[in-house]
C-alpha cells in the first residue's frame, strides 16, 4: 500500500533563516525516494489552522519583528488546533528561532523575554553571567538513548547509524527544559540548549526542538527518516512501518566530516 | 583647515606605508588610514575636498563592478583623472589610505573624479566628509545569516547617509524594493535603474515594490541577451533630466543580469556627469572584470589549454543568479568551491537558501565539489537535482580539484568555477594569480 504524508510548513514567508528551507527540501526528497506520496502545505499569517489535517509540522526561525507577529497570529488563529495535534502525537519540528518560539518564553535580540507559542514546556531566557558570548559554531551531539534505540528499529533491514547529530548553532538565548520535556541529545562539541546543562534540543511526545541548522536534516538523514517514520506510524497504526535504507553516501560523508573536523 | 598641517601628516603616512612595505607587512594595508583617521580625523575631508567630483557607490552586491565600469567610461574623457579605492578597501580607513597613497608629498591630489566604493554601514559615517555629488546604491540583499534584521538597519544607515547630502543625485536599483524607497521623503533627485519586467522576475528581491510615479527618471535595460561566451548584450532606454536616452546596442563582458544593473548604474552616473551614451557604451567595452567576477584564468600543460571562468558566490542571491546564468551553457563543466572560513561564513546553511534547483534546467556535463565544505555542497546538489548524474565527486583540496578538472576537460574547454571568497583567493593563487597583480 502506498503511504502518503502531509507536511505543513509554518509561516514560510516569515520564518526562513539559516537554510530552514533545507529541512523541507530533505523531507520532500526522502519521501520521494522512499515512495511516500508527500504533500507540503504552507500555513501562514492570517490563516486559520484546523486539527487533524497534517502529519508533520515544521517551523524555522525569523527576525524579531516577524517572530513577534507570528506569536500574535498563532495565539489568535492556530493555537487550539495545533496544540490538539501535538498532544495527539503529530510530529512537530522547530529549529533554532523556531525552537525558542515553541516554548513559553523566548528571547528577542534586544534582550526582552517574550511570550512564545506554548506548545512545549521550555523557556528561553537571556544569558546570565555564566555565558560570555553568543553560542555560535559547529555543534555535535549524541542522541538520547531511547530515541537512538527507536531509530534502530525503523529500517526494513538493519543498518549501522551514528548516534550523533551534527549542525551549526547561533543563538544568545539560553533554553531551559521544564517538566515532562526530555533533552534530545547530549552535547559533545558546542553549547546546545544553554551554557550550563550540556544538553541540546528537546522532545515532548513527538514534538522536537533543536538549535541545529546547517541545515539540520541533510547531514542527519537518520533523524529525517525518524521523523517520517514517526509520522507514518501515527497515521497508519494498523501496519508496522519499516523504511527502506537509502544509500545516503553523500550525507554520511558530510556528517562524518563534521564529526572529525569539529568533534 | 590649514594646508600646512596636512604636509607632516601626509609625510608621516607615507613613511608608515614605506615602513610596512619594507618590513614585509604588505602594501595593501589600511593601517596608515586607520592611524591617521583616528588621530587626525579632518584629513579625510581635507584630501577628498580637493577632488571636484566625488561619486560614492554602495550596496550589497556589485559595488566593485559598478565602480570599475564607471572608471572605464570616465577614462574615455580626455583629461579625466580618476581616483578609486581598491576592491574591498571600502571602510573609511581603506578610503583614507588610498587618498594618502595617491597624494603628493605636499598633500595635493591631482584628480578630476573620485569614484569610491563605500561599505554600507560606513556611508553615514563619512557622507558629510566625502560630500559626493552622486550616490549610487546597487541593491540591498540580506546576508545569509541575518537573524537580527541587520538589513533593515543597513537600509536605515544608507538613508541617513543620503540625508546628509541633500544636493546629491541618487541612483538606485528600481527593481529592489529596499533601494527603490531609499529617497522617499528626501529631496534628492533620484534616478531608477531597472531591467524590463520579463528579466527582473528572475531576481530574488525581498518585499513589495511600490509603483513609481510616471514621471520618475532613470534607465531600463531591454533586449537582454546572454551570449554563449557569457558576454551580455542589452539595449537601454529611459530619460535622465528630461532628455531621452536610447542606446540600442550595449555590451558587458561580465556575465549576467547583475552586471547589466552594474552597467546601467555606470551609464546613468556617466550621463549625470555629462558623458553621452555612445561614449559610455564604448567605455564599457574597455572594462575588464575584477577578480572573481567573470574573470578567466587559463591553465596550460603541454598542448592542452583549459579555461577557468570564476564567478564569486557570496550569498544566496549571487549563488542563485550565477546558476541562472549557467543555464545558457552547453555541456556545462562546473566546479563548486565552498569554504567555511570567517570571510565565507562559518555556517554553511546558506547553501540551502541558494537555488541549486536552477541547475535542473542546465545542460550538465559534469560537476565537481571542492573546498573545506565540499561534502556539504555535494549533499545540497544531490537533493537539488531531479536526475543526479551518479555519485557527485568531491575533492576537499582545491589543488586536487584543479588537477582533476584539467584531466576531465577537453582541450580548449571552459570550466565554470563558483567559489566562495577564500576559495576564490586560493584558486587564483594556485593558478599563479595573487591579489596584488589584479
Ligand atoms: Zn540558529
Amino acid at each position: 500500500m502506498p503511504y502518503a504524508l502531509t507536511i505543513t510548513h509554518l509561516y514560510p514567508d516569515h520564518l526562513n533563516l539559516y537554510g530552514d528551507t533545507g529541512n523541507l527540501i530533505v523531507l520532500r526528497r526522502r519521501c520521494q525516494w522512499l515512495g511516500i506520496d508527500c504533500t507540503v502545505k504552507s500555513l501562514t499569517m492570517g490563516e486559520v489552522a484546523h486539527s487533524g489535517q497534517t502529519d508533520l509540522y515544521f517551523m524555522g526561525g525569523g527576525q524579531d519583528t516577524d517572530q513577534v507577529a507570528v506569536v500574535n497570529d498563532f495565539h489568535q488563529l492556530k493555537y487550539e488546533a495545533i496544540r490538539a495535534d501535538t498532544e495527539a502525537g503529530v510530529v512537530f519540528l522547530g529549529v533554532c528561532g523556531g525552537y525558542q518560539l515553541m516554548g513559553h518564553t523566548f528571547l528577542m535580540g534586544n534582550g526582552d523575554e517574550t511570550r512564545g507559542l506554548g506548545i512545549i514546556n521550555v523557556s528561553t531566557r537571556a544569558p546570565g553571567t555564566d555565558v560570555k558570548q553568543r553560542c555560535i559554531g559547529n555543534l555535535i551531539v549524541e542522541l538520547d538513548a531511547t530515541t537512538y534505540a527507536a531509530m534502530q528499529t525503523m529500517y526494513a533491514t538493519p543498518r549501522a547509524i551514528p548516534r550523533t547529530l551534527v549542525g551549526f548553532e547561533n543563538h544568545s538565548g539560553q533554553t531551559h527544559l521544564g517538566d515532562g520535556v526530555e533533552p534530545l541529545a547530549k552535547t559533545i562539541a558546542g553549547f546546545g540548549n544553554n551554557g550550563a546543562a550540556e544538553y541540546e534540543g528537546a522532545r515532548y511526545k513527538n514534538v522536537f526542538g533543536s538549535y541545529m541548522h546547517g541545515s539540520l536534516l541533510p547531514k542527519n538523514p537518520h533523524f529525517a527518516d525518524y521523523l517520517l517514520w514517526l509520522a507514518l506510524g501515527r497515521k497508519y497504526p494498523e501496519t508496522p512501518i519499516a523504511l527502506a535504507a537509502l544509500p545516503d553516501t553523500e550525507e554520511w560523508a558530510a556528517h562524518d566530516y563534521v564529526v572529525q573536523r569539529y568533534g | 583647515m590649514n594646508q600646512l598641517l596636512l604636509i607632516p601628516i601626509v609625510a608621516f603616512a607615507k613613511l608608515l606605508t614605506l615602513a610596512l612595505r619594507v618590513s614585509g607587512r604588505g602594501s595593501g594595508t589600511a593601517l596608515p588610514g586607520y592611524v591617521i583617521g583616528r588621530y587626525f580625523p579632518f584629513v579625510l575631508e581635507s584630501l577628498v575636498s580637493q577632488i571636484p567630483t566625488v561619486v560614492a557607490i554602495t550596496g550589497t552586491n556589485g559595488k566593485t563592478t559598478s565602480q570599475t565600469m564607471l572608471s572605464a567610461i570616465l577614462d574615455q574623457r580626455p583629461g579625466a583623472k580618476v581616483l578609486r579605492n581598491k576592491a574591498g578597501a571600502n571602510l573609511s580607513q581603506g578610503i583614507l589610505s588610498e587618498l594618502l597613497k595617491q597624494s603628493s608629498p605636499l598633500g595635493r591630489l591631482d584628480f578630476t573624479h573620485a569614484v569610491l566604493e563605500v561599505e554600507e554601514a560606513t556611508l553615514p559615517r563619512i557622507a558629510s566628509l566625502l560630500k559626493p555629488s552622486i550616490i549610487a546604491v546597487t541593491n540591498l540583499y540580506r546576508d545569509q545569516l541575518d537573524a537580527y534584521g541587520e538589513i533593515d538597519h543597513t537600509e536605515k544607515l544608507i538613508r541617513d547617509g543620503i540625508a546628509q547630502c541633500p544636493t546629491a543625485a541618487v541612483v538606485v536599483n528600481g527593481d529592489d524594493p529596499r533601494t527603490a524607497r531609499l529617497t522617499q521623503g528626501l529631496g534628492n533627485a533620484t534616478y531608477f535603474i531597472s531591467l524590463a519586467p520579463e528579466y527582473a522576475r528572475f531576481l530574488p528581491y525581498e518585499g513589495q515594490l511600490n509603483l513609481r510615479d510616471v514621471n520618475s527618471q532613470g534607465l531600463e535595460a531591454t533586449h537582454i541577451h546572454i551570449n554563449e561566451d557569457l558576454t551580455t548584450d542589452f539595449a537601454v532606454q529611459g530619460q535622465i533630466n528630461h532628455q531621452a536616452v536610447h542606446l540600442p546596442q550595449a555590451k558587458t563582458v561580465s556575465p549576467g543580469f547583475f552586471h547589466v544593473y552594474n552597467a546601467l548604474t555606470a551609464i546613468a552616473i556617466a550621463n549625470l556627469l555629462g558623458i553621452d551614451g555612445a561614449t559610455a557604451v564604448t567605455g564599457l567595452q574597455t572594462f575588464k572584470p575584477a577578480f572573481g567576477r567573470g574573470e578567466i584564468l587559463v591553465r596550460h600543460q603541454g598542448d592542452k589549454q583549459v579555461n577557468y571562468r570564476l564567478l564569486l558566490v557570496k550569498n544566496p542571491a549571487s549563488f542563485s543568479l550565477s546558476l541562472e546564468l549557467l543555464r545558457n551553457i552547453s555541456a556545462l563543466k562546473l566546479i563548486l568551491a565552498i569554504n567555511d572560513n570567517t570571510a565565507d561564513s562559518k555556517d554553511v546553511s546558506w547553501l540551502w537558501d541558494s537555488e541549486l534547483e536552477r541547475l535542473n534546467q542546465a545542460d550538465i556535463d559534469w560537476i565537481l565539489c571542492t573546498g573545506l565544505r565540499a561534502k556539504d555542497m555535494a549533499v545540497r546538489l544531490k537533493y537539488a537535482l531531479d536526475q543526479p548524474p551518479g555519485p557527485i565527486p568531491t575533492a576537499e583540496s582545491i589543488r586536487e580539484a584543479i588537477d582533476l578538472s584539467f584531466e576531465k576537460a577537453g582541450p580548449g574547454d571552459t570550466v565554470f568555477v563558483l567559489p566562495t571568497y577564500t576559495a576564490m583567493l586560493e584558486f587564483r593563487k594556485l593558478m599563479g594569480k595573487t591579489l596584488d597583480r589584479v
